[in-house]
């Protein structure tokens, strides 16, 4: 049981695009940092401790925590902790702000994730983060894996490139109400997913996230903090995690096994028994337009095979009962090692009612989740209240 | 932004070279692999077979060692496919990696785990999830991962 409840006080995130040329890595992680500080109304004189994360290798860089932690971070004088967890460095950030708060070991932590990836190459670097000897000679960093992932899936439900095509249709239209998302196509179109360039069958170039430059920043405090910061928090009510085996080929990534368990274990602990009518908004991690089909069906909103006629039947559009991915999601935005805490940090956004265009009317309860590292899970539920449902 | 601004740029080149230990399961595999022959490793408490070989069983949390490792055969079952369309540097070599390349997940016969590697087709109309796949050595083997340089699509009429 955690000692004490947490709260989302401060949020910062840049405005996510292809490449920021106009700023080094620790000016694009101090505009969010910045952000977040003022958000809270805090100065890093009452900021407790740090937490930075992002995948080095995507940079070719190393020990970023030191000299983009300290000034920007801002880690002078404090602790600074790096996270790195491949695509669920964001959440891993967010759960671990979390235990550090509700612990009481912190009254309140400010973590930030951030990406550069067009200093480097996100498939490169991906490709590092696996094993050199077994997986690295074929491995095409994470579409290859993700295109298998689609194919099974295709085949084994009859889902169709077309309900695939709908989810970017959805998240990109969604992405254009969202001013911090990276890519904009508020006219897209069906046929503008089906007749984009095939990049790995049967992905197409629009059924796949971009690489993204940005960072996010988010403040977490205790109770008795955040009666001092602020009337309008968003509350943790809980958080999961789920690894998997060793080598990405050790699952298929349809019915995502550690999605199913990590969900399974927090609805419980929250006592949620149908999430499409508990939770009011999803901000999940879908890396491709077919990932977002099959792990709502992981997530529990749905059977398995139904993610496509979850879609259809209009559940996870905006005006659905359990809108997924208001904030464009990952296929309109992804700073990887911002990715997943930006998933957090918009779901805390809907509770706070500060969406704007993306906003969804009466929130009450929200999911984030990330995806990454070895095919793993973590989610988090954010409400009004810090209180399980039932 | 409007108009295009000045890009003020430094360049250089890397060169990192890195030496890996690459485990006793593995120095068994290569050996063998020489031989051609496929090398796995089994959980000696709940019979798991591992490929690629692995020196832990995740769920029994057991060592399996060499003694413990068993021979797969060269033939198994295509479980997925794509054809991998897009440039990137490779970092195994430091060049752009060739493409498209075919890329499959399969389950060799006898194991009860997915292994991905190269096929050697690039029409995707070609490929069929559940057909045979197998194996193909290089003529020489040399003990390295390249001596099975991909697998090829078994024709049915070759069943
Ligand atoms: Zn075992």
């Amino acid at each position: 049981m955690p000692k004490h409840n947490v709260a989302v006080v401060g949020i910062g995130q840049t405005k996510f695009r292809s490449k920021r040329r106009d700023v080094n890595i620790p000016e694009m992680i101090y505009e969010a940092v910045k952000m977040a500080l003022d958000d809270a109304q805090m100065e890093p004189k009452d900021v407790d401790a740090i937490l930075i994360g992002n995948m080095d290798h995507f940079e070719g860089i190393n020990f970023s925590e030191m000299w983009c932690g300290i000034d920007a971070a801002p880690g002078y004088l404090k602790p600074v902790v790096k996270i790195a967890t491949g695509g669920t460095t964001g959440s891993s950030l967010g759960i671990c702000g979390y235990y550090n708060v509700a612990s009481g070991i912190y009254k309140n932590i400010l973590v930030v994730g951030w990406e550069k990836l067009n200093e480097g190459g996100a498939t490169t670097g991906i490709i590092t983060a696996f094993d050199p000897v077994w997986e690295r000679p074929s491995l095409a960093g994470a579409l290859g894996p993700l295109a298998l992932m689609a194919n099974i899936y295709a085949a084994r439900y009859g889902i169709t490139s077309e309900q695939a095509a709908k989810v970017t249709v959805k998240n990109r239209s969604n992405a254009a109400n969202n001013p911090f998302a990276h890519i904009q196509m508020p006219d897209i179109t069906l046929e503008d997913v089906m007749n984009s360039q095939m990049i790995s069958y049967p992905l197409r170039l629009h059924d796949c996230c971009p690489q993204s430059e940005g960072a996010c920043a988010v403040i977490y405090a205790n109770e008795e903090e955040t009666k001092k910061i602020t009337d309008n928090p968003a509350w943790f009510k809980g958080v999961s995690t789920a690894h998997y085996y060793t080598f990405g080929c050790d699952d298929l990534m349809f019915d995502l096994p550690t999605a199913a368990i990590a969900s399974k274990k927090i609805y419980k602990k929250l006592g949620i028994k149908d999430p499409v009518k508990d939770l009011d908004v999803a901000e999940i991690y879908e890396p491709t337009s077919w990932s977002e089909l099959s792990w709502t069906e992981s997530l529990g909103f749905c059977g398995k095979g139904e993610g496509g006629k979850l879609l259809d039947e209009g559940i996870t559009q905006m005006t659905g009962e359990l809108p997924v991915n208001p904030s464009g999601g990952v296929l309109s935005t992804n700073p990887i090692g911002a990715t997943a805490l930006v998933r957090f940090a918009e779901a805390a956004i809907q509770v706070m009612g500060r969406g704007g265009k993306r906003q969804i009317p009466d929130v009450e309860t929200a999911m984030g989740m990330g995806f990454g590292g070895s095919l793993w899970t973590e989610l988090a539920i954010l409400g009004k209240d810090p209180k399980p449902l039932r | 932004m409007g108009k295009k601004e000045k890009e003020f740029q430094i360049k250089w080149k890397t060169d990192l070279p890195y030496r890996y230990s690459i485990g006793k399961l593995a120095v068994k595999y290569f050996e063998e692999l020489k031989n051609k022959k496929i090398m796995g490793s089994k959980c000696p408490k709940c019979d798991k077979r591992y490929m690629p070989p692995r020196a832990v069983c995740a769920n029994c949390f057991i060592e399996m060692t060499v003694e413990d490792m068993i021979e797969f055969s060269p033939k198994g079952t295509l479980v997925g496919f794509t054809v991998v369309n897009y440039p990137f540097i490779d970092p195994n070599t430091g060049g752009m990696r060739p493409f498209p390349y075919g890329y499959g997940i399969f389950k060799l016969d006898g194991a009860d785990t997915y292994m991905m590697h190269f096929v050697d087709e690039t029409d995707h109309t070609k490929f069929k999830i559940g057909q045979r796949v197998e194996a193909v050595f290089k003529e020489k083997t040399e003990g390295d991962i390249y001596d099975i340089p991909y697998f090829r699509l078994i024709k049915e009429e070759e069943e």
